[in-house]
């Protein structure tokens, strides 16, 4: 138990053991594959989004138009795909949008100077109001996320005999199944997010270069760290990241609606899953794996309060304090583990 | 004042002029560095020290002036330019990480990594600041904790040695003594006598002890108010001289003041 406190994501992993097993007592389908499914779009995107935001806020740094992006980026495959390219260039082309926005934010930050917060609120608005001009406010079907229904005779048996049935069957393409729509496509790609951003954090000159910018900018400077090309890239991953997940969630749902409301309450789910992973807003610190795990217990803390049918006017209420509690309990684990009696 | 031209420059400051806003920083400085030579460099708070320094590390840029680094004329681009050519600075705030671990700082902005994918080489950079502290004898018990659990001398230390032991063959050194105690001061002084002896680096050492300075240098220029005052070497000096000058300036300044 020390050992594990030791480590700078023990907390939210302790926060999160206990969540499920509060929930795995409380309600028995809990523990059910049926609902690991569920479970799933509760967690995955917003662990991909906080940990491009893990990178950002390590470099001192936030981004707040990952909302917007994450909107944005799904209309504009849509619009390419309009042009008649390949489904595979739209992608590409879409996150080449996403990425530009990342980099006027990291522009307007670094290089301007305005603090990252004011630009990334006016690239939020400004972004999403781009995306409802775009979309004319209306809804669009996602290239290539068509369903196919289809009649099948599936042989099953029942009470020891086979029987032959005709069962609807639902087919959708081997890009959208990649991309979003097969069950685990969302689960493997933040898997890889992490594991990926995990080492480039931890192991390379980048990483290093991204906590002396967040820890001492003028310092890394001195030392010849090229600070706003830092700030710059950590940006431009951040908004690739928003645009690849718009995309992920629209072939997940096989539309996307220009609701920039929901855009922005994403945004906020992913920032708390950073912070509550144990990532520092003042910069300097920060855990990739804490993401995904803040990810995970703000998705666990969802999935158990619906499966335990609570109300949906009392979720964001609980869900509030939760949070809450769980950063409480970070701070005091935190305290802990630097043996000071003062954070 | 004085100034030889000579071959044995490894460095010079010609006509350099900083300044920010309405302040001016440095007013028409000539400097120059002996091959091998310490110089060090006095002056009050404020007189423009360190803005030179940085300017010399190719942190900042001087308004005017030029910059000649062993008989060649460079207008550095950027830190590691300056560095590429041999000159790495300790700077009076030291610019370490407090986040990043002791050998993390010690490899700032100069990491080994692995081949093909760059990752960083932990155990070899972890080895060579191991040695490289031991060498000159500083004693740090954990290299993996974050510096910022160290004290203000251990992490002086760490900026001193990371430039003493880089590549570079000019020194800036910006108020080395700074956090120290009577001891490490000691041993800081020890390491630049070592250098001295050694002859292979040339360095500035900024320091506001002029005992310190007449022990461990071999000239010693002193800045006032921007402007480099006093150019001798420092066998040709005294504490009493040295003070005198200063104290005069400080006098003076008081009666204008008065007198305004
Ligand atoms: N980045 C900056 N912006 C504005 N003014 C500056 C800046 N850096 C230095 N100055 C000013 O330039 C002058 C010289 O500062 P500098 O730091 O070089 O002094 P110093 O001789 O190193 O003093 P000290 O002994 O206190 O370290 C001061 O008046 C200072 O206020
Ligand atoms: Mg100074």
């Amino acid at each position: 138990m020390r050992r594990l406190l030791t480590l700078r994501e023990g907390s939210i992993v302790v926060v999160t053991i206990l969540a499920i097993a509060y929930f795995a007592v409380a309600n028995d389908r809990f523990l059910t594959s049926a609902n690991f499914k569920t479970l799933l779009p509760y967690f995955a995107p917003f662990a991909i989004l906080a940990v491009g935001e893990v990178m950002l806020m390590v470099a001192g740094e936030i981004d707040l138009s990952i909302g917007s992006v994450y909107l944005f980026a799904p209309f504009m495959f849509y619009e390419f795909h309009q042009l008649g390219l390949p489904l595979v260039v739209d992608l590409l082309l879409c996150l080449v949008c996403a990425a530009l926005i990342g980099a006027l934010n990291g522009v307007l930050t670094a290089v301007v100077g305005i603090s990252s917060f004011i630009v990334t609120l006016g690239t939020l608005l400004g972004v999403g109001g781009l995306t409802l001009i775009i979309s004319g406010a209306a809804p669009v079907a996602m290239p290539g996320a068509e369903v196919h229904t289809t009649t099948e005779s599936v042989k099953k048996v029942v009470n020891g005999h086979t029987i032959t049935l005709q069962e609807q069957v639902n087919h959708v393409g081997g890009f959208a199944r990649v991309f979003g729509a097969g069950i685990y496509s969302e689960l493997i790609w933040a898997l890889l997010a992490v594991a990926l951003l995990h080492v480039v954090l931890r192991s390379t000159r980048w990483g290093m270069y991204t906590v002396a910018v967040g820890g001492n900018r003028h310092g890394a400077a001195e030392a010849g760290i090229k600070v706003r090309s830092i700030v710059i890239r950590n940006f431009v991953l951040c908004a690739l990241l928003a645009g690849f997940v718009g995309v992920l969630e629209a072939m997940r749902a096989s539309s996307v609606t220009p609701d920039t409301a929901g855009a922005s309450e994403t945004m906020f789910r992913a920032v708390s899953a950073a912070v509550i992973g144990g990532t520092l807003l003042a910069g300097g610190e920060g855990t990739v794996v804490g993401a995904l795990l803040g990810a995970l217990f703000l998705g666990v803390l969802r999935d158990g309060l619906v499966l335990d049918g609570v109300s949906a006017d009392y979720l964001d209420f609980i869900l509030g304090f939760a949070i809450l509690i769980a950063m409480a309990v970070n701070i005091y684990v935190g305290r802990v583990r630097k043996g000071s009696g003062h954070a | 004042m004085p100034e030889t031209e000579g071959d044995d420059d490894v460095l010079r400051v010609e006509h350099v002029s900083k300044r920010f806003g309405a302040v001016t920083a440095l007013r028409d400085i000539n400097l120059h560095l002996r091959r091998g030579e310490v110089l060090g460099l006095l002056g009050d708070n404020g007189a423009g020290k360190s803005t030179l320094m940085k300017i010399i590390a190719g942190f900042q840029n001087p308004d005017e002036g030029r910059i000649v680094v062993k008989g060649e004329q460079v207008s550095f681009r950027d830190v590691d330019h300056a560095r590429s050519l041999g000159i790495d600075c300790v700077y009076q705030d030291l610019a370490l990480v407090n986040e990043l671990d002791v050998v993390q700082n010690m490899f700032l902005k100069r990491e080994l990594v692995s081949r093909p994918i760059p990752l960083l080489a932990r155990r070899v950079m972890r080895e060579r600041t191991r040695e490289a502290l031991e060498r000159i004898g500083i004693n740090i018990p954990r290299l993996d904790v974050p510096v910022a659990r160290l004290s203000g001398g251990q992490r002086q230390a760490i900026a001193v040695a990371r430039t003493v032991t880089s590549e570079a063959d000019v020194i800036l050194l910006d108020e080395p003594l700074a956090a120290m105690g009577a001891k490490e001061g000691a041993m800081i002084l020890d390491l630049v006598q070592q250098l001295r002896e050694a002859g292979e680096v040339s360095i500035i050492m900024i320091a506001h002890n002029y005992v310190h300075v007449l022990q461990s240098c071999d000239r010693v220029n002193l800045i006032q108010g921007g402007e480099i005052t006093f150019d001798k070497p420092t066998a040709d000096t005294s504490v009493e001289e040295l003070n005198e000058i200063v104290v005069e300036e400080y006098r003076r300044a008081r009666r204008a003041a008065q007198a305004g």
